[in-house]
């Protein structure tokens, strides 16, 4: 299932399809931690965007889109981009190690995790970009 | 800046070198500088331990201003490893210290009768007897000088009994634990019977618009100290870069022959965060404090091992123990080893022991099986003393392989041992090994953080696979520039400050005018003079290859099956540069274009 980015069909969408990908569910068998996006406005994207992601042993536990601002006081990764960065990095304009080595993606959380598992957080990407079939 | 102190240890004579307002300001400072002011003395025929050879340490023109990882000086001459231009980046407080204390140089010359040691105090200098620290280590001289001239806060520089015995890859040290750790220079302040140099002052740096730099310093500082990149090396130190690079196939074990290391994590700057450290340190006005300090169960705080400790002691020889890659590593800042080299030496007679080339009767006994952490040790001991196989070891992989006639299954450029980023898992790396004028050089071109992703776009750095070929040697040249630009700033490339930013603090610093057009310039121009430096002692395109084991391509991990294609690599890389491809030389038209007059004349006419 794919569907148009930022939308809640888009994050449902996103849940399905890390939780029915093999790839990533081997890659991220030992993960554990929830993420928060935030994303900022720019361009097409009026006002800022939150949604949060549970994601545990390579699988996809919650998904939330715009939760409450005090639901996930303390998430294990706070990622936030502009709009325009966060769409480069789904369509594959931008390199998600690019975006994080070039602040366009803040990271907020333990480094130590991160880079333990760098290449869960790249296949992340690639199931990401695989949910989207167009952006706004 | 500052004069620079110029000594000659035989006759004990000194006089100040004003460094001339052009030189400046085409070259900036640090290395690049120092290329410019040693260019007429580095001579083919100079013997790099002899009494004539040239030592010079300099800093750049932020070096203690606090602006963001500007505490740092270079130290540069001919390098007795690769009879080439050598350099050495360094952090720690010396090189603020020095400036604070009246110079921005200190240009050393001579042969001392006997060991001795250099006290530099508000201007003034002073020769003193060391025959009592020597063949003491590098902490132990540190302490006796710090004691002896009385005076708290001085900054001593000092060489272990490595660079007293001329060990060819020995390192200078300063503060706990800062080395300047490539190309021997360690062995050249040895050769001068000079054990250390201790520097204090009290005055103040000078600026050409205060208060701008100011602003601008704090607005850097603030900004770096929200990088990822800062945050990360921080949090983890260099070695953070570990578990990520063996899982791209650039973390090189089993002296570079075996792709994948599976017990990665166990060495992990990672790792290390959560066992054993118990603090940081950081160089003079550093937001970042890469430096690790760390418990391993004794009681006894001491530094932790950066990315290259971590490899060249863990990976590269089969040890996953990070207690003991501990040992190993502080045991060379003891003797005053580079680590880089150190290992990369070890490596090889371990590789050369597993092959039938080297036997145990040639290494005393000692088997040299991998993984075998004490007989790591033993080699290090013996390579500081010069003793036994030690005798051999000390004098790199390139002589140390020639010996069992097996040079070329040493992994080094130029005589230079190769750093733990691997070519065939971050391609740019290629070219920055082949290309570095001072021998297979992670630190002119650190590239494999543009291969992970880092790109510069403002100065035409930009994203390459990590995997593609000629067609990012344009971008490497334009990397090499830019790093060498830090090497004369001086500024520690863990920084990830903006290149305009970079070019305000210079105009700042400096009263310049400079766009980051000048800044890219500036860099070339470094760079180009130290090559004409390398062709007049002999440097040619034949000398710009890798070492064998870098173009076999691993059976596994993230690299499996490639390999550089690195005559087209080559090829593209001097179209880029505007370099000869016949002679390895800098054109006539590249020189005069950075008015490299004289050079040009010298080189071409």
């Amino acid at each position: 299932m794919t569907a148009v980015f930022p939308s809640e069909e888009w994050l449902k969408g996103l849940e399905i399809k890390i939780n029915s990908d093999e790839k990533y569910a081997d890659i991220a068998k030992n993960w554990e931690g929830d993420l928060v996006f935030r994303i900022e406005a720019e361009g097409n994207l009026k006002e800022e965007l939150t949604f949060y992601l549970d994601l545990w042993h390579g699988k996809c536990r919650k998904a939330e889109y715009k939760p409450e601002a005090s639901a996930h006081p303390k998430p294990a990764f706070m990622l936030s981009a502009t709009y325009n960065n966060i769409t480069a990095i789904l369509t594959g304009k931008l390199n998600p190690m690019t975006a994080m080595m070039t602040m366009k993606l803040k990271v907020q959380g333990s480094m130590g995790y991160m880079m333990r598992n760098v290449p869960t957080v790249l296949d992340f990407v690639r199931v990401a970009n695989e949910a989207t079939e167009e952006i706004v | 800046m500052q004069p620079i102190l110029k000594i000659n240890l035989t006759t004990g004579t000194t006089e100040e070198f004003i460094i001339p307002k052009e030189w400046e300001r085409d070259f900036l400072g640090g290395a690049s500088l120092a290329a410019r002011i040693l260019y007429p003395y580095l001579t083919k025929e100079l013997d790099p331990l002899s009494a004539e050879s040239p030592l010079l340490f300099i800093n750049g023109p932020l070096t203690g201003t606090s602006g963001p990882t500007t505490g740092r000086f270079v130290i540069c001459g001919k390098s007795p490893a690769t009879q080439l231009w050598a350099e050495s980046n360094i952090g720690g407080f010396w090189g603020p210290e020095l400036r604070k204390a009246g110079y921005d140089g200190l240009w050393v010359t001579g042969k001392s009768q006997s060991p001795v040691y250099l006290w530099v105090e508000e201007g003034r200098l002073e020769v003193r007897n060391a025959a009592s620290v020597w063949g003491k280590d590098v902490y132990q001289t540190q302490e006796f000088v710090q004691e002896e001239v009385g005076v708290k806060g001085a900054r001593v520089a000092v060489i272990g009994q490595a660079g007293e015995r001329g060990v060819l890859y020995s390192s200078i040290c300063c503060d706990h634990g800062r080395m300047a750790g490539r190309t021997g220079l360690g062995a050249v302040m040895g050769s001068k019977n000079l054990k250390a140099i201790a520097v204090y002052g009290k005055k103040k740096i000078e600026l050409a618009d205060v208060e701008h730099y100011s602003a601008l310093r704090s607005e850097a500082n603030r900004t770096l100290k929200q990088d990822n990149q800062a945050k990360i090396i921080h949090e983890l130190g260099s070695a953070s870069a570990a578990n990520y690079a063996e899982y791209l196939g650039a973390m090189p074990s089993k002296y570079y022959h075996q792709g994948s290391f599976a017990n990665v994590d166990n060495v992990s700057g990672s790792k290390m965060a959560e066992s054993i450290l118990v603090g940081t340190s950081a160089c003079q006005g550093c937001v970042i404090a890469c430096g690790r300090v760390v418990n391993i169960g004794d009681g006894t705080k001491r530094k932790g091992p950066e990315y290259e400790t971590i490899v060249g002691f863990g990976p590269n020889l089969l040890i996953d123990d990070l207690v003991e890659v501990v040992r190993l590593g502080e045991l060379c800042d003891k003797y005053g080893l580079d680590v880089i080299s150190t290992a990369n030496t070890v490596g090889l007679a371990f590789h050369l022991y597993e092959m039938g080339k080297l036997t145990k009767q040639d290494t005393g006994g000692i088997e040299l099986t991998w993984g075998n952490f004490m007989a790591v040790r033993q080699l290090i001991q013996l390579i500081a003393r010069r003793e036994g196989i030690g005798e051999l070891l000390s004098r790199g992989s390139r002589q140390f392989g020639a010996a069992f006639g097996a040079e070329d299954e040493a992994v080094q450029v130029n005589g230079l041992e190769v750093a733990y980023h691997d070519p065939r898992g971050v391609s740019g790396m290629a070219l920055s090994y082949a290309t570095s004028p001072r021998g297979a050089c992670h630190n002119q071109s650190d590239y494999f953080l543009v291969d992970w992703g880092n790109t510069q776009e403002n100065i035409g750095i930009t994203y390459f696979d990590r995997h593609a070929q000629a067609e990012k040697a344009a971008n490497v040249a334009r990397h090499q520039n830019w790093r060498t630009f830090f090497n004369s700033f001086v500024m520690c490339i863990f920084a990830n400050v903006d290149p305009q930013m970079q070019v305000d603090l210079v105009n700042a610093a400096c009263g310049y005018e400079w766009t980051l057009a000048d800044m890219m310039r500036s860099g070339e121009r470094g760079w180009n003079l130290k090559r004409a430096i390398n062709n007049r002692l002999g440097i040619t395109r034949a000398n710009d290859k890798l070492p064998k084991a870098l173009l076999k391509p691993y059976k596994e991990g993230g690299a499996e099956g490639f390999v550089p294609d690195f005559a087209e690599m080559l090829n593209a890389y001097y179209e880029a540069r505007g370099w000869d491809k016949e002679s390895g030389k800098p054109s006539k038209e590249k020189l005069m274009e950075l008015g490299l007059e004289d050079v040009a004349k010298e080189l071409w006419d």
